[in-house]
């Protein structure tokens, strides 16, 4: 009965999904199609560019609340039975070492219309699909906690949030709600916990030893709480342990913008998406407002406007900033909201470094089945515990996030021939992994910029990445290394760091070129978003972060675009947008 | 077919109805590949070359009792694509460290080459040290990524659709202090295989089933 229960649901999920997200792309098609007559261009209520993690959120609130709203989308969507996650390497034309899985994730050159300059070792991760990043990732959903908003008032450096966890406490949890959360309330104060979690996932062997370690050294250990459905959930099936998530889930388990928020947004019929639609510039009126976009159509390569009352930015950091500060104006000069020149700087992420260890006690076994939903267990911060250090912030660790297939060890162990073959087969079981996320400091120097000498294929200025990391990164960074090796110290086994002689980021979370503040001065957005200068212009990707803690950005991204989706919703309510 | 297994194909079929993306389609299957099939076509090492290159990856990871090795598994074509597909500088590097290689071979045997070359493994100095460095990383991507390193060399259990995780099915490594898996969840359980791949018949050695008891031993 039960099982029957889940045929009925996974079917109806699978038609969902195929019918909803393909529907998207026709209603837009339709939408741009002209008549004898000359129409009048539809004057949208809402704008939002980009797909991803805060323009689901945008896009399914506002349509839902009535108002009619057009997203634009630079990449195209992949349906999921597109997706590559399950193909074997050998299946691939270059076995995988070329990123093959994800490269259709990755439209129309986005990974290499970009600049490095002045820069430390850090990359930027750019997207361009219907869904953005969460077509692909590993889903950890971390709450910030309350010191994580008050960097000047708890450690002296960067600035106080213009917002306190209180006041984002109740979208933390509505948006745990709408993405569904695996995890449990561990009750520890650094990683604020919510009431509603779906069951958490099973621990491995590897994760039950390193909790040993950390237990002994009193370094807490939880569940991970991770945007993955361990059961049926909102139409979604439950995750079916295949280690993929960072190639994509094939059935939606994972939370995927294009999955489970899009369609709901479709579902209104007040929602349009127009893909292959690379904005180019927001256009602003007489008064310097926001009163549209042009964009190019990346398919087409024509020139493209469309008229909307407000104007959401979600294009993730770099693009957002790259995107106002391409929108340059009589009104607006400097670029777009940017009269203080703030737009692009304190540009920071995470920075990375951590270890491989094949756990002797699990050596030799034969191997059964570890690849789950990549990770199962956080070591979140702890270096506060023991008093302030001579640094501030900190790092959590993520734990076997990496794959189970590819023995990483073959590289690392020295020698060749009969017995090293044998040895690589007999470590591989006892691979743990665990990786660093540590907190960078938000400074204005780090930037991203734009110059009309670098244009991509459109004559679109590409983004500038100037990045150096501090003096307190590199402080962190070197007592994080210390810790993590004193961690492996207490796990038997053959430990492989991957610290290099400097720290590397970004991890994908890159954040802040668009900040919010309390200080006009030194930021751009209030605290719902909206721009100082331009009152129907938001930004609530990842750009709008005052700071970074140690967690992962993307769940504060989304509680923070909800909250600025009521506000919105307020504000037309009383006719103030 | 598997209740789970049926349900993933209703699951799939119905998917399938989504509109093609750009890119999508871009990579070929295997089918067009040629990795085992004897078609594959030399596209940048000549073949003394790659008979050479054969030979030296089979002494990195040799077959033996419990599997074949990287002859078997046919990296030197692997290494061709990859070297045939790089910049000028790389495969410059490979045609040089090839004939360096055969150089240093005519002096004793390749046997005693390959042990020079690999002296000093992990901080290379000379341009043999480096040529290894290359040779064994491209050794150990290709057989770790064919289907006879990944199923009858490493026995790799995954990439597979289950219905529960089995967590770690050991009792010895659980402390009692966290969420873990009973070790009901994982008892000798028959898994169904991705539907994508379940018929292909991937070579297994022989005893490479899994044991889900492997604790008791």
């Amino acid at each position: 009965m039960i099982a029957f229960g889940i045929l009925i649901a996974l079917k109806g999920v699978a038609l969902f999904i195929s019918h909803e997200v393909s529907r998207v792309g026709f209603v837009s098609a339709l939408q741009l199609t002209g008549k004898n007559h000359m129409p009048q261009p539809p004057i949208y209520d809402v704008c939002v560019i980009g797909s991803g993690a805060a323009g689901g959120v945008i896009a399914k609130e506002l349509c839902e609340s009535g108002a009619k709203l057009i997203m634009l989308e630079a990449g195209r969507e992949v349906p999921l039975n597109k997706f590559l996650s399950h193909k074997w390497p050998y299946e691939l034309p270059y076995r995988g070492f070329r990123g093959e899985k994800q490269a259709p994730f990755y439209q129309g050159g986005v990974s290499s219309s970009i600049r490095y300059e002045d820069c430390d070792s850090v990359s930027v991760d750019r997207i361009r699909v219907v869904g953005g990043r969460t077509v692909h990732w590993n889903a950890v959903v971390l709450r910030c906690a309350e010191r994580d908003f008050k960097g000047w008032s708890v450690d002296g450096i960067e600035e106080d949030w213009p917002l306190t966890y209180d006041e984002l406490a109740p979208y933390y949890e509505r948006i745990e709600q709408m993405i569904g959360v695996c995890g449990q309330d561990d009750g520890l104060e650094i990683v604020p916990a919510g009431k509603h979690y779906l069951p958490p996932l099973p621990w491995r062997c590897s994760e039950h030893i390193l909790h040993r370690a950390t237990k002994h050294m009193g370094i807490p250990l939880i569940s991970v709480r991770k945007a993955v459905v361990t059961m049926l959930y909102d139409g979604r099936p439950p995750c079916h342990y295949c280690g993929h998530c960072m190639s994509g889930c094939d059935v939606g388990a994972l939370f995927n913008s294009a999955v489970a928020m899009l369609p709901k947004a479709q579902r209104t019929s007040n929602f349009t998406l127009r893909q292959s639609a690379l904005v180019r510039e927001i256009l602003v009126d007489r008064e310097g407002l926001a009163r549209g976009v042009s964009f190019v159509d990346t398919q087409t390569k024509q020139e493209q406007e469309v008229k909307a009352k407000i104007v959401v930015v979600c294009c993730a950091t770099v693009e957002s900033a790259r995107l106002l500060l391409n929108s340059r104006s009589p009104q607006h000069p400097n670029g777009l909201a940017n009269s203080n020149g703030v737009v692009g700087r304190y540009l920071h992420g995470h920075l990375g470094g951590g270890a491989d260890i094949y756990l002797r006690e699990l050596e030799g076994v034969p191997p059964f089945n570890q690849d789950g939903a990549t990770d199962h267990v956080y070591i979140p911060r702890y270096n506060h515990l023991a008093g302030k250090k001579d640094y501030a912030g900190g790092w959590g660790f993520q734990v076997n996030f990496s794959s189970y297939m590819f023995p990483n060890h073959a590289l690392r162990l020295h020698g060749y021939g009969a017995a090293y073959k044998e040895r690589v087969r007999k470590m591989q079981p006892g691979y743990l992994m665990l990786g660093a996320f540590g907190k960078t400091e938000a400074r204005a120097e780090n930037r991203v910029s734009v110059d009309s000498h670098h244009v991509d294929e459109y004559g679109i200025p590409i983004p500038i990445v100037h990045y150096r990391f501090s003096e307190n990164d590199l402080a962190l960074w070197h007592d994080k290394n210390r810790s993590l090796m004193e961690i492996c110290s207490n796990l038997k086994g053959e430990v492989f760091a991957d610290f290099g002689g400097a720290p590397g980021g970004f991890a994908s979370h890159e954040v802040g070129t668009i900040r919010m503040g309390k200080n006009p001065k030194t930021s751009a957005l209030n605290s719902f978003c909206q721009a100082r200068e331009v009152k129907n212009l938001f930004v609530t990707d990842g750009s709008c972060f005052t700071s970074s803690s140690e967690k992962n950005p993307t769940l504060t991204i989304m509680a923070l675009s909800l909250r600025a989706a009521d506000y919105i919703k307020e504000q037309r309510r009383k006719g103030g947008l | 077919m598997k209740r789970r297994t049926a349900i993933k194909i209703v699951a799939l079929s119905a998917v399938a109805s989504g509109f093609d993306a750009v890119g999508a389609n871009r990579f070929p299957s295997s089918a067009g590949m040629g990795w085992s099939a004897s078609d594959y076509k030399l596209r940048f090492f000549t073949a003394q070359e790659s008979e050479l290159l054969d030979q030296l990856m089979e002494m990195i990871i040799p077959s033996d009792n419990h599997s074949p090795g990287a002859r078997a598994a046919q990296v030197n074509l692997f290494a061709d694509l990859m070297v045939a597909t790089s910049s000028v500088a790389i495969q410059k590097q490979w045609r040089e460290g090839l004939k360096q290689m055969q150089e240093e071979a005519a002096k004793s045997s390749l046997a005693d080459a390959l042990a020079k070359s690999a002296a000093q493994d992990g901080h290379p100095t000379t341009d043999l040290e480096h040529f290894f460095a290359a040779l064994k990383r491209m050794t150990v991507n290709g057989y770790y990524t064919s289907a006879i390193g990944i199923h009858q060399d490493l026995q790799y259990q995954g990439n597979t659709y289950l219905t529960t995780f089995p967590g770690c099915p050991s009792p010895k490594v659980h402390d009692h202090g966290g969420s873990g898996a009973t070790l009901d969840d994982a008892q000798g359980r028959a898994l169904p295989q991705n539907p994508c791949t379940a018929s292909k018949n991937l070579p297994r050695a022989a005893g490479s089933e899994p044991r889900s008891k492997w604790w008791a031993k």
